[in-house]
């Protein structure tokens, strides 16, 4: 059943690739309409997420060796990142603390348990960062790695359309801030947009996972 | 022939690619698990990748294509994983909508944030120049 699982997957990526191409919309974002067409397919034929889990396990191999590759757009746009390295690192850490601020924030204020907080915190870090995180601050990993997936897909989805609503058009400051607010997800979105967003952004998830992991235990129990 | 011969070279070089990109990443998961680093394995291998490639002891073409087509379909790889969501049914019916608004809200501020101080300095810098 794994070897269909596989099939059925690489199938829907395939087909939601071409809708993409096809009728370009934040709404046919790949990510978006494969992982939400995966879920319906599960659920319909009654396959649980345990079952599908070795299938994840083969097809996520690749993962951590893709992200390692970004380095290659990073290396190659190495000259327009060193000289705005300044105002990016401005941006950056200003953003990454909003983004966290503002989550608890809400979080409190939408009446969510304090659990829930904690895990909202850490939604714009990479995966495995957040759930490190999350355990420091006394969140649930598992639920934070639903935060940062939710996170990621709404950045993948809504980042790009909502930098052009604000009229942010260079292309560098649209990179840094899809990578600092939706990580992985946001930046295979970013680097389908151009190879600046993509490196940018690449940078830019690296880094804001560095200052949340080093600022969140300080910052989380103030507010 | 030799247009299979050639096909078979360059599927034997990208396979070579993929490969030492795994032995980067595994080398960078044993660095971090040894060295206690709070930074994920994956952005520690990013970052000797960029090294590397930055001294010149590492020459581009030795990863390029297998770093390109990892680049073009990094999406694929977060839809497995994203798909775990449906274990979180009953979190997402009782407090969905909570959920979204907290996510949206601060993700958006976040965005705003980042991009809008990223693109304002760029332009003082630039007027200044």
């Amino acid at each position: 059943m794994t070897a269909l699982y596989i099939i059925v997957t690489v199938a829907v990526y395939g087909l939601s690739r071409r809708a993409a191409l096809r009728f370009p919309s934040p709404f046919t974002t790949p990510v978006f309409t494969s992982t939400a067409l995966i879920i319906g397919l599960l659920l319909v034929s009654d396959v649980s997420y345990e079952e599908y889990t070795p299938a994840k396990d083969i097809m996520t191999f690749l993962l951590g060796p893709a992200t390692v590759a970004l380095a290659l757009p990073l290396y190659r746009n190495r000259s327009v990142l060193l000289e705005r390295l300044f105002p990016a690192a401005v941006g950056l850490i200003a953003g990454t603390l909003s983004t966290i601020v503002s989550s608890v924030w809400l979080a409190s204020a939408f009446g969510l348990s304090e659990t829930i907080q904690a895990a909202a915190a850490v939604k714009a870090v990479t995966t495995p960062v957040a759930m490190e995180a999350a355990v420091i601050i006394g969140g649930d990993p598992a639920l934070a790695a639903a935060f940062v997936i939710t996170a990621g897909i709404f950045g993948a989805v809504f980042g790009p359309a909502l930098l052009t609503a604000f009229r942010i058009k260079d292309p560098f400051s649209r990179g840094l801030g899809i990578g600092t607010v939706s990580h992985g997800i946001g930046t295979s979105q970013a680097a389908l947009e151009g190879p600046v967003q993509g490196a940018v952004s690449s940078a830019a998830m690296g880094f804001a996972s560095i200052v949340t992991s080093l600022v969140l235990p300080w910052l989380f129990p103030f507010l | 022939m030799g247009e299979v011969k050639e096909k078979t070279k360059k599927a034997a070089v990208f396979c070579m690619q993929l490969a030492l990109l795994t032995v980067l990443y595994e080398g960078s998961v044993l660095l971090v698990s040894y060295l206690h680093i709070p930074i994920p394995a994956s952005v520690v291998g990013m970052l000797i990748l960029f090294f590397l490639l930055s001294k010149g002891w590492l020459p581009v073409w030795m990863i390029e294509s297998g770093a390109a087509f990892l680049n073009k379909h990094l999406a694929f790889f977060f839809i497995p994983i994203a798909a775990g969501l449906m274990t979180y049914g009953d979190v997402i019916q009782s407090n969905g909508a909570a959920l979204i608004g907290v996510i949206a809200g601060s993700s958006v501020i976040g965005l705003m944030v980042t991009s809008g101080l990223s693109a304002a300095l760029a332009i003082k810098s630039r007027e200044k120049a």
